[in-house]
């Protein structure tokens, strides 16, 4: 109701409520008008009343003259239904129901009431229709200016449906402006604005007075050059400068239309229009893509298409002001869906208005800006998120790495040997395993109360440099010749390890230096712990030696006790002996085959047997490497 | 075959490799669970890996195989360094880390490792001191094959 007194300022209204007889409460307006109203030719509109027991629904629709709802209401018949309309729908004000002079009811604008009297003619029409600017061929004086006198005075909106309604041809105006007293506006097609013209004087406004449409040809005008001139867009670029805040990395561009630098220069930014808005974009990616934060309110923005250029050249763009724009509906926004915008002011757009409650509002705003945090200055509940990265998998464990299959025979040769003398009950012969100034030290897990105890007789010569910080007894338990390693080997509880089980990872292969770590379980063999279970870590960094061998220069041995798993599955094949560990399911050609391997190799028959039946028991792999191990 | 200059050296090149191993690993495990991306820096070019019979080769594919592994907490509770013999690096110091732990990947439960590296020290262009990088790597779980 206010907005109907600031049109008209001369109407009363004066709303009644009554309670009614079957309907229950009933609002009824009655509207008058005051004052003296001296029309052009003494025609006056008096408000025409208004009673029924109709509930009246009092809302704002802004329509176009295409709105569809029109074409449905039954044409030509006056009655209170189009004066519920007036009163309520402002814009839409039916004057083509007003009487006029001839008394006859003036009919709404009907677009297939015109195809049927014109055929296809309209259609025509409208594809060259003052909509189409994009068009070339201009003539000298090609458009037409449209003007409105005293037109300044109408709520634009008001008078172009006004106007439309009256006019047997749709029209789109180009850059309506007010000038002085004068509305104005430009038109491209002759026929349309001589459609328009017939529109002069078919309506009358509110104070009683008709509404002029004159017209001018003209010079197609400039607003719709797809650039700005250059000198126009130095201004703005100024102007633009000139609200930038460097420390802050922040432009406000609010209200930019009416900065007085542009104003006094004639530059008339409208960000509503593509041509501007996209001058701006492109000042900000040529000059300051370091923007963070941008104010555009107060700008009459009803789209943001020129804006989605801004998730490239502004990267780093994270607080957007848009309130107190024209946006309408959320799907403005989907443009610029990419801008990791943290910040954002949307208030005061008709969009906000379309929410049932404020929930749907901030998600609806969170579905485009995921990482936002605050919205219209509130800082916002955290959202629910479900991290959607998925868990990497580990990849798969697999046995023991060789790298190549003569590594393998060399170090499986070498280990055979190693351990049957270390397991033997003297491992004074392994002197001849190490090199001169070969290096040993062994460590075990420390914090393990139990592996503290069952490990005891490691204990004293583990060298854990996470808890020991002495250098001297670092230095102390670090064996160095070969005489002080095999002399602390000797030391260390009898064993006897379990050589299936054994793991072997070689890391590093060169011809200098072969390095692999062997992993598996022993038993203790006597003491207090006979039978007690050990697993182990061992490195080995070799040298090649004569024979084909390997000279160990440097051993570290780590010591822990085995896990229930590896107790169960250790030592399931029987204990190699001396003697033969041919298994009786062997068939005589592979017996036969066992036995050669092991000759010509000269590793025992257990191993022998565990490398022909890595290679399928192939007879052929099985030359090739009596070939590789012969030379 | 230890002259008594021979012994100071071999003993303050023990010292040595003690305190870069400590330092080495700190950087290490530190760099494996916190910024993983940038691993591979810490590896020579030609660097090797061994994880769980897995071999690794190269830079790229270092990168790549560090970048799949989830997300990682190591704790190292068992340290041991030795320097390796110059017979076996061609003059190239050279050192054996090997430790010994836990470390929870994410998605996984927590296991008992043992790795151990060989780093060898390169001339720094900045710097006095040698740059340790990673020539080969061997990770394991203790309980690999369950």
């Amino acid at each position: 109701m206010t907005s109907f007194r600031k049109w008209y300022p001369n109407l009363a209204v004066v709303a009644h409520v009554q309670v009614g007889q079957d309907e229950g409460v009933v609002v009824q307006r009655e509207v008058t008008s005051k004052g003296k109203l001296p029309g052009e030719h003494g025609d006056r509109v008096r408000g025409p009343h208004f009673r029924g027991g109709r509930k009246v629904q009092c809302s704002f629709q802004g329509r176009e003259y295409d709105d569809p709802a029109r074409r449905q209401r039954p044409r030509g018949s006056p009655g209170p239904e189009h004066l519920v309309h007036f009163e309520d729908n402002i814009v839409d004000v039916s004057v083509n129901n007003i009487r006029s002079q001839d008394g006859s009811w003036q009919r709404r604008f009907d677009p297939y009431s015109w195809a049927n009297q014109r055929g296809d003619w309209r259609f025509d029409r409208e594809r060259r229709g003052a909509g189409d600017y994009a068009g070339g061929g201009r003539t000298k004086d090609s458009w037409y200016k449209m003007t409105i006198p005293y037109g300044k005075k109408y709520n634009k909106k008001w008078l172009l449906t006004a106007l439309q309604n009256k006019c047997s041809v749709p029209f789109k105006p180009v850059h309506y402006q007010t000038e002085g007293h004068k509305a104005q506006f430009y038109l491209e097609d002759a026929f349309t604005a001589h459609a328009l013209v017939r529109a002069s004087r078919q309506i009358t406004d509110s104070e009683g007075y008709k509404v002029l449409v004159l017209m001018n040809p003209c010079p197609p005008p400039s607003i719709l050059n797809t650039e700005l001139k250059p000198q126009d867009t130095a201004w703005l670029k100024q102007c633009m400068a000139k609200r930038f805040d460097s420390s802050q990395r922040t432009l406000d561009l609010n209200q930019l239309r009416s900065d007085p630098d542009l104003v006094s220069q004639n530059v008339c930014p409208i960000l509503s229009r593509k041509i501007f808005m996209d001058a701006v974009v492109k000042i900000i990616e040529e000059n300051i893509p370091e923007l963070v934060h941008l104010n555009l309110s107060n700008n009459k923005l009803y789209q943001l298409d020129s804006l989605a250029d801004l998730i490239t050249s502004a990267p780093h763009l994270k607080a957007l002001n848009l309130s107190h724009n024209q946006l309408k509906t959320e799907k403005v926004l989907d443009r610029l869906k990419g801008l990791k915008l943290v910040d954002l002011w949307l208030e005061h757009n008709p969009l906000c208005d379309q929410f049932k409650d404020q929930p749907s509002y901030i998600s609806a705003v969170r579905e485009r800006f995921p990482q936002l945090v605050k919205l219209d200055g509130y800082d916002l509940p955290l959202p629910i998120v479900f991290d959607v990265v998925a868990t990497s998998t580990i990849p798969p464990c697999k046995g023991s790495y060789f790298g190549s299959e003569e590594i393998m025979f060399l170090i499986l040769h070498f280990l055979q040997q190693y351990f049957s003398v270390y397991d033997s009950g003297d491992r004074q012969p392994l002197l001849n395993a190490y090199h001169d100034g070969a290096t040993f030290s062994l460590s075990q897990p420390s914090s393990q109360s139990l592996s503290r105890c069952l490990l005891r007789e490691y204990h004293k010569d583990s060298r854990n440099l996470k808890h020991l910080k002495d250098p001297s007894t670092r230095f102390r338990l670090l064996k160095h010749t070969r005489l002080n390693v095999v002399a602390l080997l000797n030391k260390l509880p009898k064993t006897q390890h379990d050589i299936a089980s054994f793991n072997i990872d070689v890391n590093t292969h060169t011809s200098m230096l072969l390095s692999f770590t062997v992993s598996g379980v022993f038993k203790e063999v006597e003491g207090a712990f006979q039978d007690g279970v050990r697993a182990f870590s061992r490195v080995f960094i070799a040298v090649p030696a004569g024979n084909s061998g390997l000279c160990i220069v440097n051993d570290q041995l780590f010591v822990r006790i085995a896990t229930m798993e590896e107790i169960c599955s250790a030592f399931a094949t029987p204990a190699p002996t001396p003697s033969s560990s041919l298994v009786p399911a062997l068939s005589t050609p592979k017996q036969e085959m066992l036995s050669t391997f092991s000759l010509k190799s000269g590793m025992n028959l257990e191993w022998s047997q565990k490398c022909l039946q890595d290679n399928n028991w192939d007879f052929n792999i099985a030359a090739q490497i009596f070939t590789q191990l012969k030379n | 075959d230890s002259t008594g200059k021979g012994l100071l050296d071999f003993r303050s090149h023990v010292d040595a490799s003690c305190r870069y191993s400590e330092e080495f690993t700190n950087i290490y495990y530190d760099c494996m669970d916190k910024k993983r991306r940038t691993l591979t820096r810490l590896y020579l070019d030609k660097a090797t890996l061994v994880w769980n019979g897995n071999a690794v080769s190269g830079q790229a594919a270092l990168g790549e195989f560090f970048e799949s592994l989830p997300s990682s907490e190591f704790s190292v509770q068992t340290l041991d360094c030795q320097p390796v013999h110059e017979l076996a690096t061609q003059g190239q110091t050279t050192l054996l880390v090997v430790t010994a732990g836990q470390v929870k990947f994410d998605g996984h439960k927590q296991r008992y490792f043992n790795q151990n590296f060989l780093l060898t020290a390169q001339a720094s262009p900045t710097s006095d001191q040698p740059v340790w990088k990673i020539a080969s790597d061997c990770f394991r779980f203790q309980d690999w094959s369950s």
